[in-house]
């Protein structure tokens, strides 16, 4: 009964944690960009501004469907932090939770496409169906190497692939493929949607893709699933990559490092149009992470 | 490759029109009766004259007429030539080039908009700049823009000082 | 404590939340929108007040009327003012949108926004410098901050007043609902 309670606990304090870095991140990557603009950028602090402000305007909705939507996306998203070892705290670890992640994802967007569905306009369906088209892409090359990483060290849970990077920092994924860990690298700038991979937000030509008739709170949730997100992906790549941490500081110091460099690769481009960028993840992207799957396998 | 005084040369003993000049470098004017233009345009299109850059209307209130203006240009020659002819006021009724050039119906959907002319064989003439428009085509001479605007806005008022009379 | 206080520090709350954080949707009109871009690019950066640009007008905040409005083009103002959500802002900029300005005896452009949207701020200048932008819209923040900018309630209360002159003008204007 006490280890329930502790659970429960431990839960909210988990997605409270996730929920206020991720929107830190948000903040910092801004003022990144802003700084190799040459310009000053708005403060640290300014993501929990928007979410305050947005939650304090009316909303218009449009139905069940819509509001189940976002409701959806949110929650899939928190169900993945049951599965994410953060350092050293974890709630279940079993076997098969790299797919579980996966496949939790999946659901985050098909929220988002049934909030869609409800809302009616015909550029939130272009732009849904350009991020699930984009997701075809990048989820190849990705369970590639996923696959390869389970032959290799006969394990499929996250926990288990972190524990067996322990020892000294030479054992990192890092250095000892480092060609898979490029490619995991471009695959997530793919996942979160940085330039150039971001033609489902592309605000100028469809409204904001599938956000385009948010407003109030269901745009804030919408950005709070998105800051969950960031987190997941990043401590993904973190644990499978980097050897995952002892302590919840040096864990996030880790992610922090890896978002830095995506922000800055993330800036210097223009934007790939869906068929360039679905062709470019199975041409180069894929033939790596299999050369490197064989190397593994032989 | 012609130069002005050729082109002079060809459209007098060609299309033999009422008045006909060079204006300046690489501009010629040439006044044409209003029966002879559309003969005139296509005779103009098969001598390399083929670009229809617009055409353009001018209200003669005091004679009572209206005068189109077709500039056209050829790339050959690199010369502008101006046709003008002069149409009467009341019916304000003249044939159109849309057969020659297709994109002459946006331009007579413009004129027909603004200056009331209406161009017979043209049948795509409704508005397309302005919205809901009751009043006198705006161009025309004897549209009062000052009265108008008087009538139907108000102005802001600045402490009891009126804005215009 | 009673339900007014409590009402009145989370609405202090939200208004100070609100003014640091706007989002601008600039309906490009007229010729002054060409003084947006110096204003939100490095030079004189606005991102650094919070104010952010908007992609669609359900997200959006503020209104940025920039320059002189023909009647076609108020219909589809008036279209996307009223699809916006409250508290929304309405900022007048340049002289046309004030007394008629460069075009005051045109058949076409309307003389005073003021009598068609509720205006809160107007920026004077044919058109403004960035640096004039910025001394509007920190007024504005600050008008924002202490609760003052109510145009939208102004329009609630004043409906008859505005659809009104609007259908003066336009003739007929389609409502939803």
């Amino acid at each position: 009964m006490i280890d329930i309670i502790y659970r429960i606990g431990h839960f909210i304090l988990i997605t409270l944690f996730t929920t206020a870095l991720g929107l830190l991140f948000m903040g910092i990557a801004r003022k990144i960009v802003a700084r190799i603009q040459k310009r000053y950028g708005p403060p640290f602090y300014q993501p929990y501004l928007d979410v305050l402000k947005l939650f304090g305007k009316d909303a218009i909705t449009h139905g069940f469907i819509f509001d189940f939507g976002a409701v959806m996306a949110l929650g899939g998203v928190i169900a993945t932090l049951f599965f994410i070892p953060l350092g050293s705290w974890q709630l279940y670890s079993m076997e098969g939770t790299v797919l579980l992640i996966i496949y939790f994802l999946a659901v985050a967007s098909l929220g988002m496409a049934m909030g869609t569905v409800g809302s009616g306009n015909p550029q939130a369906s272009v732009g849904i169906s350009r991020a699930l088209t984009q997701m075809l892409g990048y989820e190849l090359p990705y369970l590639v190497i996923l696959f390869s990483l389970i032959y290799r060290y006969q394990t499929s849970s996250v926990w288990g692939l972190m524990q067996a990077q322990s020892g000294s920092f030479l054992n990192w994924n890092l250095f000892a493929y480092p060609l898979m860990a490029l490619v995991a690298f471009v695959v997530l700038i793919g996942m979160m949607g940085k330039k150039p991979f971001d033609a489902m937000i592309a605000p100028a030509e469809i409204g904001s893709g599938p956000v385009v008739e948010s407003g109030g709170k269901y745009l804030g949730m919408l950005l709070l699933q998105k800051s969950i997100t960031i987190i997941i992906e990043l401590a993904l790549y973190v644990n499978l990559f980097l050897g995952g941490a002892d302590n919840i500081f040096s864990f996030s110091f880790k992610m922090l490092i890896v978002w830095i460099l995506a922000t800055m690769f993330g800036s210097l481009f223009p934007r790939f149009r869906i068929e360039d960028g679905v062709k470019f993840f199975w041409k180069w992207p894929l033939g790596i992470a299999i050369l490197q799957a064989l190397y593994i396998i032989i | 490759m012609r130069n002005e005084k050729e082109l002079l040369e060809l459209i007098n003993v060609h299309l033999d029109p009422p008045a006909a000049e060079i204006k300046r470098k690489q501009n010629v004017s040439v006044s044409i009766k209003q029966e002879n233009l559309i003969q005139a345009l296509s005779f103009l299109k098969s001598h390399s004259y083929q670009h229809l850059s617009t055409i353009s209307c001018v209200d003669w209130l005091d004679e009572g007429e209206f005068e189109l203006v077709y500039h056209l240009f050829s790339y050959d020659d690199y010369i502008n030539i101006s046709l003008k002819t002069r149409i009467k006021r009341e019916p304000g009724v003249f044939q159109t080039a849309k057969e020659i050039w297709p994109v002459a119906e946006f331009y007579e959907r413009d004129i027909h908009e603004f200056f009331g002319v209406e161009f017979k064989g043209n049948d795509n003439l409704e508005e397309m700049i302005l919205e809901n428009w009751q009043h006198l085509p705006p161009m025309r001479k004897d549209f009062d823009t000052r009265k108008f605007v008087n009538d139907n806005y108000e102005w802001r008022d600045y402490n009891g000082q009126k804005h215009t009379d | 404590m009673n339900n007014n206080f409590v009402k009145g520090s989370w609405q202090e709350i939200l208004d100070w939340a609100q003014n640091k954080s706007i989002n601008m949707l600039h309906y490009c009109t007229g010729c002054g929108a060409i003084e947006l871009p110096p204003t939100m690019t490095s030079r004189y950066d606005m991102s650094r007040f919070g104010i952010g640009p908007a992609a669609t007008p359900r997200q959006a905040d503020m209104l940025l009327v920039t320059g002189y409005l023909s009647t076609k083009t108020l219909r589809r103002l008036i279209y996307t003012y009223e699809q916006m959500q409250a508290p929304k802002f309405v900022v007048g900029f340049g002289s046309c949108t004030i007394n008629g300005g460069m075009y005051w005896d045109s058949y076409n452009t309307i003389k005073q926004l003021d009598k068609y949207l509720p205006v809160e701020i107007y920026i004077a200048g044919c058109m403004p410098r960035p640096e004039a932008i910025l001394d509007g819209l920190l007024k504005l923040k600050k008008m924002i901050n202490n609760g003052e900018a109510d145009g939208y309630k102004r329009y609630e209360e004043n409906l008859e007043f505005y659809h009104q002159n609007q259908e003066a003008v336009l003739g007929e204007v389609q409502r939803t609902q």
